[in-house]
């Protein structure tokens, strides 16, 4: 873990200064070639693709889990000042229509419960939710959020990886990196380039390639701000209906989810 | 407050990065942050200009890939996140930064909610999570409390405003002026609404 956060450091400082003796003399106009230098290698590493689309179809391939997510998320101010803020998410899921999420840390908590009718949205701190009627399945669920309701679920990837809405052409540059443990557990990491995003993925070895980490560098933002997670997963989690259904607490009180655009018309009609 | 400022501050934004708004969608998690960002506002008010604290424009993306009927192969072209709804939005949003300074000033609704406002709805909630009042630094920007225009759309309410429950609705009621709360994705807004019967 120590020695891979120290790479990911080295790495992300070759990126902005190339520091690879291969890097100095390349033309700084290139095709987004790999920031691990290995500039012999092709941008796009078969291999790397390879180990992205084991991992794909094993996520797609599990039934139910549950997932425990320790993460930190970098925001931006106006200054282009980078504050980090470490958090937590947890996944109940239960392919195709369960899924809960509950997002935690120290300034707010959010749920997300689904059972393949209904989406809440609920505050358990500030006793309120909100609930719209949803597609049948989580891929249409998530889709229905980000359109309709701005809403884009943390990791989503989790459940787009392996998917059309995942395809590998996107990948401008995938390589390998290396072995790296990840929580003691032995992981290959990789580097992967795409549009307005370099991310680094850490695939547990064997013959369960889960993810077990992951870092989004946000490349069209000019501060590069960051999503780190650490994945821990229990594929053999024990779900029930009542972990996707939300039954309000006695105190909680219901409140409208407004559409995005609906929210933005208000806002702009004072 | 300072309404040109700010409108300057987008502007300028626009101009050096036109792609950088693409990616403020509602990342579900990422207004988690933002009550640390409070916190470091409400000490800074204590010695300095508020206005002079940071205020935040953006945030990291929390997934690589894109849920929306524009995802998949689509996204992979730039052109096609202009397609679908987020960045209507966005374009919304920073038309209003303006307009909702002025909600702002009107409704006695702290300034630092700024920080919130001209991003993105994802970034203000989590400072009043728990509770809908601003902070103590919102106190000391404080100006008189006017009439807020029904319909009005803010992020957070005067400290005076109470919790009223009316048939089963939380109102916030703050003297004569009422304010039902509403998820815009995962973060509470509050409406000017009538008085409720």
């Amino acid at each position: 873990m120590r020695r891979s956060s120290l790479f990911v450091a080295i790495i992300a400082i070759c990126a902005a200064a190339p520091c690879f003796a291969g890097g100095q003399n390349e033309s700084r106009g290139d095709v987004p070639s790999s920031a691990v230098a290995a500039t012999a290698t092709p941008a796009v590493q078969p291999e790397a693709v390879a180990a992205l689309e084991k991992m794909s179809a094993h996520l797609r391939s599990l039934k139910s889990f549950g997932l425990h997510a320790d993460t930190t998320i970098d925001l931006v101010t106006q200054d282009d000042q980078k504050l980090q803020f470490p958090g937590t998410i947890d996944y109940k899921v239960r392919t195709p229509d369960g899924l809960y999420i509950a997002m935690k840390t120290d300034r707010k908590e959010r749920e997300v419960w689904y059972d393949g009718k209904t989406l809440t949205i609920y505050g358990p701190r500030n006793k309120l939710y909100a609930q719209t009627p949803a597609p049948p399945t989580i891929a249409a669920l998530l889709g229905l959020a980000e359109d309709k309701y701005g809403i884009e679920l943390p990791l989503a990837d989790l459940f787009l990886w392996g998917t059309p809405k995942a395809p590998v052409s996107s990948l401008r540059s995938a390589a390998y990196v290396g072995p790296a443990r990840i929580n003691g557990s032995v992981t290959d990491q990789y580097a992967f380039r795409q549009d307005g995003v370099d991310w680094q993925i850490w695939i547990e070895a064997g013959d369960k390639p889960l993810p077990r980490r992951m870092v989004l560098t946000t490349t069209d933002d000019p501060t590069q701000p960051q999503f780190s997670s650490t994945l821990t997963w229990n594929t053999s989690a024990a779900v029930r209906d009542a972990d996707f259904a939300f039954a309000p607490p006695k105190d909680a009180h219901r409140i409208e989810l407004v559409a995005a655009d609906v929210a933005a018309a208000k806002e702009a009609s004072p | 407050m300072k309404p040109h400022a700010t409108r300057r501050h987008a502007a300028k934004r626009h101009a050096v990065h036109p792609q950088a708004g693409k990616h403020w969608r509602n990342p579900l998690y990422i207004g988690a942050g933002i009550g640390l960002l409070a916190g470091a506002i409400a000490l800074l008010a204590v010695t300095s200009d508020a206005q002079a604290a940071p205020r935040a424009r953006g945030g990291a993306r929390t997934s690589v890939n894109h849920a929306s009927a524009g995802g998949g192969a689509a996204h992979a072209a730039a052109a096609n996140r202009g397609a679908h709804a987020t960045t209507n939005r966005e374009v919304n949003r920073n038309t209003n930064v303006n307009r909702n300074t002025n909600v702002n000033r009107n409704t006695n609704v702290n300034v630092h909610n700024d920080i919130d406002i001209d991003v993105d709805d994802h970034w203000h909630n989590g400072w009043y999570d728990d509770h809908p009042v601003a902070t103590a630094a919102a106190v000391t920007t404080a100006v008189a409390v006017t009439a807020a225009a029904i319909g009005s759309v803010v992020n957070s309410v005067p400290p005076s405003c109470v919790t009223t429950v009316v048939n089963g609705v939380p109102y916030q009621q703050c003297g004569s002026t009422w304010y039902q709360p509403q998820y815009a994705g995962t973060s509470v807004q509050y409406v000017v609404v009538n008085p409720p019967n």
